[in-house]
């Protein structure tokens, strides 16, 4: 066990140092420059240009700028090109603003898939069945974006109330219970809406890994004992099927810091996805390559629970 | 079975939760109507967050719109966008002018001449002016003072890199012997003052000067090397614009320390110092010193003729007490950082701001919204308006909601909603054209671009109407040349050309293009085939793309087109000078210093007049244009440079597009009158379109007013 958890440690430390390197060279090959020396603008002379490539040591040699990226990330000093901001303190702060919509998102859609999930294959072809089939392939297939105006449209103009952004505009003032109700009121829809696509998805995979668990001997065995339905789909064959969700369910983890692009630009959230993208677009290349970096060890550190997980949920695994 | 009840229970009593806090929420309604706050504060939303809120640090329009707000220059735009006082109540613009005495020269009638004889002639001909040229005359009217300034000597050290690329740099020191020079005080600038006076001193007095003879360098330099020195330490000519600021009295900063001259110079050096890399710089570049005459006095002496200079005070001032060396230091040791690194762009003054504006900051949360309140002890009165509010929602479609819904009060249009919006009782809106323009630019250096008759063979081919109407929904108005349409530097004279495909024809006709059996343009054998780029991710400019392909291949032109990824297109395209023909757009000031983009010398790789246009009377125009500091010239000029690009045709000019904004038909502005009752009015736009002008005195009213002239 031991031995495990040193060499899965070996090993994913030199992972994460090649990740590193490739990121770094993929931002730095990548076209466009930092656009805080914008070529089209004729304020920008070309002195000036270089000089916020010097600044930005970005006429050094790709391997120094690798060096001092590195050596800044890990002494806390990296600031964002944007805004002058510690890299560190503005990921941190996105973190807590998308966390609560992960939490709710991943609760939501790791407990009602199965049930769903387990009842369609239970009653397989059935119109329960169909109708979920329907159903999820139908929210898998609508564009996030759309379905997030509908839902934002649907609820403004019935309830007159307000759904984006993380609370009430306006309403800091409002005694503390109103303030916590509020923003808990701005985490439904978002929340939901991530949840459906993910419910809608996940329930497919239960479904049919409990068919082919269903199927097996020691299920029918189960069944013949007398056991209440119930004890069999959930007991016997729900642990049997449930090796390939621990996989799944370790990757979820760099989601926490991936975020939700598209959700979080439309409801205005504060978080993590938005940042980044922004931080895309105008080539913040210290903010792209904190998050990138964050999220490989997030990645690496999943990785590395689901092996753990494993052990749990079947014994018959040694490491 | 408890596994079972746990997967269903959990996320219904979850949503219960969540679902009941809809109770506590408040509507819309509560929020607007029931709240009386609401009325007095002002709600705007962007799709951005602002990034330094500091006008010497950042570019970028949002942190523009709270620094507008929260800083104040010295003078900015009128109504009519003439240049009017905030901080400074008044200001003037004079020059002096130096020029080194000749003394291998002769004189008119008197031969060679000591510095005295110079001065002497100057001041004799300002007492009499008969018999000479009027332009000269009406020069020495102006002039107010001449002196005869004695020789100096002085040194000045320079390094110089050796040839190739790892030489190390060598230090020369130059010995300057000056000679006498003469200077001459003006009460205006007058670009012209050396060309005038050559009536009286001859008319290569300021020619034959060369100063190579009074540099002696160690180590010896090469001749060619001597003359750049002595052109850059010994100018024969010399023209040094002074603008003098005399600022208001007693106008305080948010934190109640009264502004004066100091804080003035600390903006202009903490603009200059490397350190801050602000983009700026290129703005203040011309500047040689600014000098402190008294606490509210301000002298700006210029090393050149740069009149676009002016319109750079109107750059918020920064409060020197709260930034100067001493206070970055304390606020770095404070913070626990290095005091010797620590500069301006580390501080935390770019997150809340002290200016001098109408508006205190208050408040800033990323990527949510930024709070400002009215500041009371504004010079000008405070604004009507208690609270600012700038909402960052990176959603258009949000951002609509929310205005329909009341906790945004005005909406930016977009080009197909204008017609919807525009009728709508519960708005009120406004429309103007922007200060910018889209073009269809020609390499100049390629095959057939280079004549003149193909380039406006190919502008008549595009139906230009038909793009504003239809790609642009009629949000657009043709434009001509390349100066902001509602300023008077454009000539509106100049008609735009013309949709004629068979005027098209035939002027290439002339060009010597014939239609070939398959009805393709052919001349020497060779096809008429070219290339039509822009960038992807822009619609507008994509079916502007599609119309001019198909608007050319109708007379017979091959053209491809291609769409490049935005960086790929300016890196590798653009930059690299690779391309035929490219669709793309300009955003103007208001200036019309012209320079950067239509110079003869700035078509190099990598210089903004990437299409290659040269013609030396344009070229003479546009250094007339920028070393002009009288108005009325600069609008002939201008005209003239116009008329000449028009003319030339090296872009297509196409359109520029109106914006449209929709704000809450409660909005008015308030006044009071002489016998102090309060007077609300109409929110009307300046001349020039712009609707904010008087934002100040905007407030917002429990019911929508009705107007006179309503009816």
């Amino acid at each position: 066990m031991m031995s495990f958890i040193g060499r899965s440690f070996a090993q994913k430390t030199i992972t994460l140092v090649f990740v590193s390197i490739i990121s770094f060279l993929i931002i730095h090959l990548a076209p466009g420059k930092p656009s805080q020396a914008d070529p089209l603008n004729p304020k920008f002379t070309p002195e000036m240009v270089e000089r916020f490539r010097q600044a930005f040591h970005l006429d050094k040699p790709l391997h120094v700028q690798y060096f001092y990226f590195y050596r800044d990330l890990f002494t806390g000093r990296t600031v964002s090109w944007k805004d002058n901001r510690s890299v560190l303190a503005k990921i941190l702060e996105r973190f807590l603003n998308s966390l609560p919509l992960f939490i709710v998102g991943t609760i939501l859609t790791w407990t009602l898939s199965f049930p769903a999930g387990i009842r369609s294959a239970i009653f397989r072809g059935s119109l329960y069945d169909r109708t979920t089939t329907f159903i999820s392939y139908l929210l898998i297939s609508i564009p996030g974006f759309f379905f997030a105006y509908i839902l934002i449209i649907f609820v403004v103009t019935r309830f007159h109330v307000p759904v984006i952004g993380m609370e009430t505009f306006g309403v800091a003032n409002a005694p503390w219970p109103n303030v916590i109700m509020d923003r808990i009121w701005h985490l439904l829809i978002p929340a939901v809406l991530g949840a459906t696509v993910g419910i809608a998805e996940l329930s497919r995979y239960v479904r049919s890994q409990m068919l082919e668990v269903e199927g097996q001997d020691y299920v029918r065995t189960a069944r013949a004992k007398g056991l209440p339905p119930d004890q069999v789909h959930y007991k016997h064959a729900l642990r049997n099927a449930l090796l390939p969700f621990v996989t799944m369910f370790g990757l979820i983890l760099p989601g926490l810091i991936g975020g939700s692009v598209i959700i979080e630009s439309i409801f205005s959230w504060p978080g993590m996805g938005r940042m980044a993208y922004e931080a895309i677009l105008a080539r913040d290349y210290p903010v792209i390559l904190t998050v990138n970096f964050v999220s490989a060890v997030l990645v690496l550190i999943g990785t590395f629970i689901s092996d753990l997980m494993y052990m749990l949920v079947d014994p018959r695994i040694r490491l | 079975m408890r596994i079972k009840r746990v997967l269903i229970l959990a996320p219904v009593v979850l949503i219960i939760v969540l679902l009941q806090s809809y109770f506590w929420v408040p509507t819309y309604d509560q929020q607007t109507r029931g709240n009386p706050h609401r009325l007095n504060t002002y709600i705007t939303a962007s799709i951005g967050d602002a990034s330094l809120l500091n006008p010497v640090l950042s570019s970028d329009s949002a942190s523009s719109a709270i620094e507008n707000m929260v800083f104040e220059g010295l003078i900015d735009r009128d109504e009519e966008l003439r240049f009017r006082g905030r901080l400074a109540s008044s200001w003037e613009i004079y020059e002096t002018a130096f020029f080194y005495v000749n003394d291998s020269a002769d004189l008119p009638g008197i031969g060679k001449a000591n510095p005295e004889t110079v001065a002497n002639l100057i001041n004799t001909a300002r007492k009499d002016k008969t018999g000479l040229p009027p332009a000269l005359a009406e020069t020495l009217d102006h002039l107010t003072d001449v002196r005869v300034l004695p020789p100096v000597a002085f040194q000045v050290t320079r390094t110089e890199k050796g040839p190739g690329p790892n030489a190390s740099a060598a230090s020369i020191s130059i010995r300057v012997n000056a000679p006498a020079r003469i200077s001459l005080t003006l009460d205006r600038v007058d670009q012209r003052l050396f060309q005038n006076l050559r009536h009286l001193l001859g008319r290569d007095y300021f020619d034959t000067f060369s100063g190579e003879r009074f540099l002696d360098s160690s180590p010896r330099v090469p001749k060619e090397k001597l003359s750049v020195y002595a052109g850059e330490l010994l100018p024969a000519v010399e023209h040094n614009p002074v603008l003098v600021f005399h600022l208001r009295p007693g106008v305080k900063f948010h934190d109640g320390h009264t502004l004066d001259a100091h804080d003035v110079r600390f903006t202009y050096e903490a603009i200059m110092d490397d350190k801050n890399l602000s983009p700026r710089t290129s703005d203040y570049e011309p500047v040689k010193a600014v000098e402190v005459i008294d606490p509210l006095t301000v002298k700006v002496v210029y090393k050149r003729l740069y009149s676009p200079a002016v319109g750079t005070w109107g750059m918020g001032i920064l409060p020197e007490h709260l930034l100067n060396r001493e206070a970055l230091r304390r606020e770095a040791v404070a913070l626990g950082k290095n005091p010797d690194a620590f500069t301006l762009r580390d501080s935390n003054f770019n997150r809340r701001p002290v200016g001098c504006g109408p508006f205190r900051f208050r408040e800033w949360k990323s990527d949510q919204y930024i709070a400002l309140e009215r500041f009371e002890g504004y010079w000008e009165g405070a604004p009507q308006y208690r609270e600012y509010i700038y909402r960052v929602i990176p959603d258009l479609l949000t951002q609509e909601m929310e205005f329909y819904a009341g906790t945004v009060d005005s909406y930016a249009v977009e080009p197909h909603q204008v017609d919807r919006l525009k009728e709508d009782p519960r708005f009120q809106s406004f429309s103007g054209t922007s200060f910018g323009y889209t073009y269809i630019g020609y390499n100049l250096r390629r095959e057939p671009f280079n004549d003149v008759r193909v380039r406006r063979a190919l502008s008549m081919a595009i139906d230009t109407e038909k793009i504003i109407r239809f790609v642009m929904h009629d949000q657009a108005e043709r434009i001509t040349g390349p100066f902001v349409k509602q300023t008077e530097y454009y000539d509106r004279k100049i008609a735009p050309i013309p949709y004629d495909p068979e005027g098209a024809l035939a002027l290439l006709k002339a060009a010597g293009w014939k239609k070939n059996s398959e009805g393709w343009l052919e001349k020497d054998g060779r096809r008429f085939q070219f290339t039509l780029i822009t960038n992807s991710g822009n619609e507008q400019r994509k079916a502007v793309l599609a119309v001019a392909q198909d608007g050319w291949k109708k007379i017979g032109i091959d053209v491809r087109t291609d769409l490049l990824e935005w960086s790929v297109f300016i890196q590798e395209r653009v930059n690299k000078l690779d391309f035929d023909a490219l669709v793309l757009g300009w955003r103007m000031g208001i200036d019309p210093d012209l320079y950067q983009i239509w110079h003869s010398s700035q078509t190099a790789p990598f210089r903004l007049n990437f299409v290659g246009f040269k013609n030396p009377e344009a070229d003479d125009l546009i250094i007339n244009i920028r070393q002009e500091y009288d108005y009325q010239k600069q609008v002939e000029y201008s005209h003239r440079l116009h008329q000449i690009i028009a003319a030339e045709q090296p872009y297509t000019f196409l359109f520029v597009s109106k914006w449209s904004a929709v704000l809450d038909r409660r909005i008015v502005i308030k006044e009071t009158d002489a016998s102090g009752h309060e007077v609300f009015k109409k929110i009307k736009p300046t001349p020039t379109g712009d609707y904010t002008f008087y934002f100040n005195r905007w407030i917002k009213l429990p019911e929508a007013p009705r107007f006179a002239e309503d009816g």
